[in-house]
């Protein structure tokens, strides 16, 4: 027998795939039935094999009589190998775009007439716990009210106002036409300080805060790119930064490479940059092609009189 | 030592940005100005738009005596 005569017969016989002679005998650990190599303890032979593939591959001796499959069918070797369930690869959501309690640093957040960006980390200011993230990832820039509903994840990842709502506007430093601006920061003030967690997001906890220095290695965790790595190579930078409402200057600001690719990406905005000991250095907020752009730690916490949690 | 000697360089160099800083940003093409380190050494470096002849030759290859690094990086947008 032919090997794609032998497939028919096993795809009649295990999968209930109609054809003439043959009575089929269901076979619930077979999943599909197909044509390969064979390969025999691991290695792949020239033989070409019938190959069954089973949810799971059991010892023999364990295999029900009825359905044990033979080592070959009229001449054609048969090869068994374990697949799991197949299933189409439905688009389910990276966690960083989904509803998450408590929340955290690196997730999907957003003022609610924004797309979406990045919750940077928690800050205390007096006796409140903030969350802390761009301007214009909380404050729409500038165009904001205090009590302005912040949702979690932001809007462009499914974020409602009904019933992700995790925290008010509160406070933001407006970004200035007119002036050379430092920092693009906003806080949002949660409802219940139970919903938010100090953590970032793949990283962990944040230590502390201090200054990096040129060249050295930073990460951070954030809303499109997820945990990425790279280098700070410029650390008194001022710039000319284009937003939906115009373009703003910014000076004493940091720009880091991407150890592979790029660093960040749109979404990315308001993540924590943090050197290889955990101590926050940097709040993303801008990027061009090829670099990305942070605000001084340090920078924020005295513009928004707060302290890294 | 080397270390105190090394703050000192940045310093000036950082001083040296600031005094053109403003005339360089006024440069068409040019997005950004800072600092940086190449071989070892303080270096201005001045981001630019697109990489053309014009903002090579608007932008000096020093600024008293700080060697000028051109760095094609593209605009700058918010995330």
């Amino acid at each position: 027998m032919k090997p794609e005569e032998a497939r028919q017969v096993c795809e009649a016989q295990y999968l209930g795939v109609e054809m003439e002679g043959v009575t089929s005998n269901l076979n619930p650990n077979v999943v599909g039935v197909g044509l390969g190599k064979k390969r025999t303890h691991g290695l792949l032979t020239e033989d070409v094999a019938v190959k069954v593939y089973v949810k799971e591959k059991l010892h023999p001796l364990l295999v029900k009589d009825g359905e044990v499959i033979p080592d070959e069918i009229e001449g054609v070797p048969t090869d068994i190998e374990q697949a799991g369930e197949f299933s189409i690869w439905r688009p389910i959501p990276p966690i960083y775009h989904r509803k998450v309690r408590p929340a955290m640093g690196g997730l999907s957040i957003g003022h609610y007439e924004i797309t979406a960006g990045t919750l940077g980390c928690l800050v205390k200011r007096g006796q409140d716990v903030c969350i802390l993230s761009n301007n214009h990832v909380l404050a729409n820039e500038n165009r904001g009210v205090e009590g302005d509903p912040i949702l979690q994840p932001g809007r462009f990842d499914g974020g409602k106002e009904d019933k992700d709502v995790i925290a008010r506007l509160d406070a933001f430093v407006k970004v200035e036409a007119e002036e050379t601006n430092t920092v693009d920061a906003a806080l949002a003030l949660p409802f219940d300080a139970r919903d938010v967690s100090p953590d970032i997001l793949n990283i962990g906890r944040v230590r502390g805060t201090r200054a990096v220095g040129l060249e050295e290695k930073v990460m951070k965790s954030g809303r499109t790119t997820r945990v990425t790595n790279g280098v700070v190579q410029d650390v008194s930078a001022t710039l000319r930064v284009g937003y939906a409402t115009g373009s703003y200057l910014f000076s004493d600001q940091m720009i880091v490479r991407g150890d592979k690719g790029s660093f960040s990406a749109g979404g990315d905005s308001g993540a924590l940059i943090m050197d290889f000991q955990g101590n926050a250095v940097g709040l993303l907020f801008a990027g061009s092609p090829f670099f990305t752009v942070a605000n001084k730690i340090d920078n924020v916490q005295s513009a928004l009189s707060v302290k890294v949690l | 030592m080397p270390h105190a000697l090394h703050a000192v360089c940045m310093a000036s160099v950082e001083e040296v940005k600031k005094r053109h800083e403003a005339r360089l940003m006024k440069t068409p093409g040019v997005v950004g100005v800072g600092i940086g380190r190449s071989g070892g050494k303080p270096v201005i470096r001045v981001y630019v738009d697109k990489d053309t002849p014009k903002v090579r030759k608007a932008v000096p290859d020093a600024l008293e005596d700080v060697p000028v690094e051109i760095v094609v990086s593209g605009p700058f947008k918010a995330l």
